[in-house]
C-alpha cells in the first residue's frame, strides 16, 4: 500500500514538473480587468468629493484651502485597490490602470494630488449629489471640508460656508497616539 | 415554532416574558426581563435550538441600558431565534449562561471586556479580548468612547495563564503561532509529551473592524472592510453583511445577483479547502501534498484575478448586488478551470488517500465525541466530522443555494482524518454547484438600488457557510447611514474554544495538525475592540523545533 502511493505521488509530481514562473525576468500579461493603482483625470475631475466620501480605507482627501481652491488628494500608501472610487465617480475621472509594480521607497510616487479651482454653486453651496440614485449611496459629507493633508487623516467636520476658523482647526489636528 | 415556544416560555417564566415576535418568515425575536435570560436561554436550547453567539449593544444614549442578545437557530426548521435582555447601566449585572451552554463564555467575556456588562456565575471571568494594560472602565464598543482613543498603557501587567496541573510542566506556544504565522498564545501543560491540558490568550490582531465601521464609513464601504477580516474567507463576510443590511431593509436582490454571489463564495471555498490541504500535508511535514495543492489551488487565484480584478479580497459584494457580473465568456473560463481543478484534484486525492503516513499521523487524532461537539456548539468540517449533520448552505439556503443540489459529507470518525476527508469532498461538492449555478443563472440586473433610507434599530441575523464553518452576523440598523451595532462571529470562534479538549491526552507532536485541523483563522476571531499593543514574552520552542518535533513523530509512525 504504502509503495502504490509513494509511486502515484511520484508520477503526480512528475507529471506539471516545474510550475514556478521565472518572474522578473519574464512578465506574464495581466488580465484586461486588473484592478491596479487607480489614476485620476483633472481634466474631468469636478471636485465633488464623491471618493473621498466613500473610500473604504478613507485615504482620498478633500481639504478647501479658500473659497475656490480645492486640493484632493490621494494617498497610495493606505490604498487597498477596491476600485469604489472608480465607481462611484460621477464623471468618469478615475480609472483603475493595470499597473501593480508600484513598490517604492518614497510616498510621493504613489500620491495623486488635484489642486482645483472651484465654482460656487447657486443651489447647494458647493456639493454635487448629481444622479446618484441610491440612497444609501449618496454624499454624506456636503460643503466645504478640511481635511489634514500633513497628518494624511479625514476630518469629518463639514460646513456650509467656507470656514477660516475650521481650516485653521484642522491645521492642528494630531493623529492619536499613547506617547506622551 | 413561534407560538409553542411562546408558550414553554410563558409557561416557566410568566410575567418575566415582554414579548415573543417574529419579525420575518424565519427571525423570531423574544424579549425577556433581565432575571429570566438564562432560564430563558434554557428553554430555547431545551426546544432544539443551537447556540450561535451572544451580541451586546449600547443602548444608553436612549434609555440608559446595555443590552445583550443571545442567538440561536433552529436547524430542522429554518428560523433564529433571539433572546434579548437588557441591564441598567448603573448595574450591568446579568445571569451567565455560561454555566448551561460551555460556548457561551468566549461571547460573554467579549461582551464584559467591550461593553462593561458583567455576568454573574460566570466559571472563568477573565480578560478575552482587551489587552491586559488596557486601563479599566474604559468600554470601547460604548459610544461615548471615540474609535481613536489611545489609552496611556501600563506597565508590568501580564495574563495570568491557568494554574497548571500538578506534576505538569508549561509549554508556551506563540505569542505568534510557529506554523500557521498567526499571533495567538497557548500555555500547554505537559506531563511527559502527553498535553494535559492548555490555556489559550489570544485577540491580540484587534483591529477595531467593529469600532470603525459603526462609527466612520456607510453601509456600502463595510463589506469592503468586512472582505478584509479575513484573508481567505473574505467573500463570506461581505456576503453575510450585505444579506444582513438587506434582511433588515427589506430589499430583495435580483436572483442574478445571487448565482454569482453564490459562485464566488464557492470558488472560495475551492480554494480554501485546497490551502488547507496544504497547510495540512504541510503541518504533518507531508510537503508533497503541500506543493501539488497549492499549484492546483494557483489556477483557481488566477481566474479570479481575471473575473474580479483581484487574487484575493474580490471586492464583488455590495448591499444589494454585486458588482460585476458574469459574461459568457468568463463562464466558459470558470467551466474550464474547474474542469481541471477536479481532475487534478482526483490524482492528488488518490495518491494520499491509501498513504500509510498520513493515515498514522491523523487517524485517531484530536478526538472529541460528538456529544462533546454538541456540547461546544462545533461548526463546519469539525463538526460534520464529529457526526453533526449541520450545513448552514441547506439548513438555511441564501444567495441561490436553494435552487442547487449538492451532498453534505458527514463522518462520524471523530478524528483529524475525517475533517480532511470532509474538506476533499467538499471541493468536489462545490466544483458541482459551481456547474450548476452556470447553467441555472438567470438573466437581468445584477445590482438593486435602495430608494429610502435604511429604517434605524431594526435587528437581523444571518448565516453564511464559510469553507470552515458557519459565519454569523448580526446587525442592528444605525440612523447616519451606518449600522449601529454589527457583530461578527468567525467560525474559528466557536470552535477554537473546543480546542483544549480537543488536545486532551494528545500527543505534544501532535498540536500543529490537531491546531491546523479546525483551520484556525485568528484574525477573523480577533476582529473586534481597539489595537493595542501586547507586552509577550517571546515563545521558547521555535517553528523549526516545533517542525522538527512533527516531522520525528511523522518517522516514528
Amino acid at each position: 500500500m504504502w509503495l502504490t502511493s509513494k509511486i502515484k505521488q511520484l508520477l503526480m509530481v512528475m507529471k506539471p514538473g516545474v510550475v514556478t514562473l521565472n518572474y522578473p525576468a519574464e512578465r506574464p500579461p495581466v488580465p484586461k480587468n486588473l484592478r491596479g493603482q487607480p489614476v485620476w483625470d483633472h481634466q474631468k475631475c469636478i471636485g465633488c468629493g464623491g471618493c473621498s466620501d466613500h473610500c473604504p480605507s478613507r485615504c482620498i482627501l478633500t481639504r478647501d484651502v479658500c473659497q475656490e481652491l480645492r486640493v484632493m488628494l490621494y494617498d497610495g500608501s493606505r490604498c487597498t485597490y477596491c476600485g469604489r472610487c472608480a465607481d462611484i465617480c460621477p464623471e468618469g475621472a478615475i480609472t483603475m490602470s493595470n499597473s501593480f509594480e508600484i513598490a517604492c521607497d518614497d510616498k510621493d510616487d504613489i500620491t495623486t494630488r488635484l489642486e482645483l479651482f472651484m465654482m460656487t454653486c447657486q443651489r447647494c453651496g458647493r456639493c454635487y449629489e448629481m444622479e446618484k440614485s441610491n440612497a444609501i449611496d449618496r454624499i454624506n459629507l456636503k460643503g466645504f471640508r478640511y481635511d489634514n493633508l500633513e497628518q494624511r487623516a479625514l476630518v469629518r467636520t463639514t460646513s456650509e460656508t467656507f470656514s477660516p476658523e475650521l481650516l485653521k482647526e484642522s491645521d492642528n489636528y494630531k493623529r492619536p497616539s499613547d506617547k506622551e | 415554532m413561534r407560538k409553542e415556544l411562546e408558550a414553554k416560555l410563558i409557561a416557566r417564566l410568566r410575567d418575566d416574558v415582554v414579548c415573543v415576535e417574529k419579525t420575518d418568515a424565519r427571525t423570531i425575536f423574544v424579549d425577556v426581563k433581565r432575571a429570566g435570560i438564562r432560564e430563558a436561554a434554557k428553554i430555547i436550547h431545551g426546544a432544539g435550538a443551537r447556540y450561535l453567539c451572544s451580541v451586546g449593544y449600547d443602548n444608553i444614549a436612549r434609555d440608559g441600558t446595555l443590552g445583550m442578545i443571545h442567538t440561536f437557530a433552529l436547524d430542522d426548521c429554518n428560523q433564529f431565534v433571539c433572546c434579548r435582555t437588557t441591564a441598567p447601566v448603573g448595574d450591568p449585572v446579568i445571569e451567565s449562561i455560561t454555566p448551561d451552554l460551555p460556548s457561551a463564555g468566549w461571547s460573554e467575556r467579549e461582551v464584559t471586556d467591550l461593553l462593561g456588562l458583567r455576568f454573574a456565575g460566570h466559571p472563568k471571568p477573565k480578560k478575552l479580548v482587551l489587552a491586559d494594560d488596557w486601563p479599566d472602565g474604559i468600554y470601547p464598543l460604548r459610544k461615548d468612547v471615540p474609535h481613536d482613543l489611545v489609552p496611556k498603557g501600563a506597565e508590568d501587567v501580564a495574563y495570568e495563564l491557568d494554574e497548571a496541573p500538578p506534576g505538569t510542566k508549561i509549554v508556551p506556544v506563540g505569542p505568534f503561532h510557529p506554523s500557521l504565522h498567526e499571533p495567538e498564545h497557548f500555555a500547554v501543560y505537559v506531563d511527559g509529551e502527553t498535553i494535559k491540558g492548555c490555556d489559550y490568550r489570544g485577540f491580540m490582531t484587534h483591529r477595531g473592524i467593529e469600532k470603525l465601521c459603526q462609527t466612520q464609513v456607510s453601509y456600502n464601504e463595510v463589506p469592503f472592510i468586512a472582505e478584509r477580516i479575513c484573508g481567505i474567507c473574505g467573500s463570506v463576510h461581505a456576503t453575510a453583511f450585505s444579506q444582513a443590511v438587506e434582511s433588515a431593509a427589506g430589499l430583495v436582490i435580483p436572483r442574478r445577483a445571487e448565482f454569482i454571489r453564490t459562485l464566488m463564495l464557492e470558488i472560495e471555498r475551492i480554494h480554501s479547502n485546497l490551502l488547507w490541504l496544504g497547510v495540512a500535508g504541510h503541518l504533518i511535514g507531508f510537503d508533497t501534498v503541500f506543493m501539488q495543492a497549492w499549484r492546483v489551488r494557483e489556477q483557481i487565484m488566477w481566474l479570479c484575478e481575471r473575473l474580479t480584478g483581484n487574487r484575493k479580497t474580490y471586492g464583488m459584494i455590495l448591499v444589494g448586488g454585486v458588482r460585476r457580473d458574469i459574461t459568457p465568456e468568463i463562464a466558459e473560463d470558470i467551466r474550464n478551470v474547474v474542469n481541471k481543478i477536479e481532475e487534478e484534484l482526483m490524482v492528488i486525492h488518490r495518491a494520499i488517500e491509501k498513504d500509510t503516513s498520513i493515515h498514522k499521523r491523523t487517524k485517531g487524532v484530536g478526538t472529541i465525541t460528538r456529544e462533546q461537539a454538541l456540547d461546544w456548539s462545533l461548526v463546519g468540517p469539525v463538526a460534520r466530522a464529529r457526526g453533526i449533520d449541520i450545513d448552514a448552505r441547506r439548513d438555511h439556503p441564501y444567495a441561490a443555494y436553494d435552487e442547487v443540489k449538492f451532498e453534505v459529507p458527514v463522518l462520524d470518525s471523530c478524528d483529524v482524518w475525517a475533517t480532511l476527508v470532509i474538506r476533499v469532498i467538499e471541493t468536489f461538492e462545490a466544483i458541482k454547484i459551481i456547474r450548476q449555478c452556470l447553467d441555472k443563472m438567470p438573466g437581468g440586473e445584477i445590482f438593486v438600488e435602495m430608494k429610502d433610507k435604511i429604517p434605524a434599530l431594526r435587528h437581523a441575523i444571518t448565516v453564511v457557510e464559510a469553507p470552515r464553518g458557519e459565519s454569523v452576523h448580526y446587525v442592528i440598523t444605525g440612523e447616519e447611514n451606518r449600522p449601529e451595532r454589527w457583530r461578527v462571529r468567525a467560525p474559528t470562534f466557536p470552535n477554537l474554544q473546543a480546542v483544549p479538549l480537543m488536545l486532551l491526552d494528545e500527543q505534544f507532536a501532535d498540536f500543529p495538525i490537531v491546531m491546523g485541523s479546525i483551520d484556525p483563522c485568528f484574525s477573523c476571531t480577533d476582529r473586534v475592540a481597539v489595537v493595542d499593543l501586547q507586552t509577550g514574552k517571546s515563545s521558547s520552542i521555535s517553528k523549526a523545533e516545533l517542525d522538527a518535533m512533527s516531522r520525528k513523530q511523522q518517522q516514528r509512525a
